[in-house]
């Protein structure tokens, strides 16, 4: 076998081109798994919640004490990336913002909106 | 499903889920923007209400979808040996399963 590979394989991190664009789609994905994990929790909360008085009472501490320890903040934030990218490639799908420069925009615009709509959410829960 | 259009419908339907999912989280998320502070009552009424149950009823089958392609999208992309897939790939579909059972049965105990 003579054939060469044409495309250079870099196993170091550093030198891999990481646009914009890529963060938002793996962060996309992380964030879309999370959710999947924290599921168990979100549904354990709406029984909670559902149950009576003081169950409702008890849910409204754990998502306030679990804001920062837990990571709350942390499946706040898949919620809203995975929500905004997740708008963002349907909008791409019917061929919104699809050139090169809309489409770092928007990625520009989703990964530093998440944060600044979960660090938002902080005033609104705490 | 023939092997020509394989791949399709699950695309279509993590769209026509997520387009759903969406909308529901936009009407959570005003709500809740409206309306910052529940009492237990307010909460429950509004949990409870008929087409509330229902809207959140379906929101979970379109979790329970939209969470089954993602995982077994990513399960694909990174899992590549074959026992280890299965296994995965049943553990998820449990998880979702179960979740899926207990939200409803939640839904339904409120609402009975």
């Amino acid at each position: 076998m003579t054939t060469q590979r044409s495309a250079p394989v870099y196993l170091n991190l550093l030198r891999i081109r990481f646009p914009v664009g890529a963060v938002t789609s793996i962060a996309h994905r992380i964030s879309g798994v999370l959710l999947f994990l924290s599921l168990p929790f979100l549904i354990y909360l709406l029984d909670l919640s559902l149950r009576g008085p003081a169950g409702f009472d008890r849910a409204l501490v754990i998502v306030q004490n679990c804001w920062f320890e837990a990571g709350f903040t942390l499946i706040c934030w898949s919620l809203l990336h995975h929500l905004l990218s997740g708008i963002r490639f349907l909008l791409i799908d019917i061929e919104q913002g699809v050139t090169l420069q809309q489409a770092r925009r928007s990625a520009w615009l989703v990964n530093s909106l998440a944060p600044a709509l979960t660090l938002a959410c902080s005033w609104w829960i705490l | 499903m023939s092997r020509h259009t394989h791949g399709l419908s699950e695309w279509l339907l993590q769209r026509l889920t997520a387009v759903y999912l969406a909308a529901f989280l936009a009407y959570l998320l005003l709500h809740f923007l409206f309306q910052r502070q529940h009492t237990f009552q307010e909460w429950h009424d509004w949990m409870t209400h008929p087409a509330m149950i229902m809207a959140t009823a379906m929101f979970i089958l379109a979790v329970l979808v939209h969470g089954w392609v993602g995982m077994r999208d990513v399960v694909l992309d990174y899992v590549p040996a074959i026992r280890l897939r299965i296994t995965v790939l049943s553990l998820i579909a449990l998880t979702l399963l179960g979740c899926g059972i207990w939200a409803l049965r939640i839904l339904l105990q409120a609402s009975g």
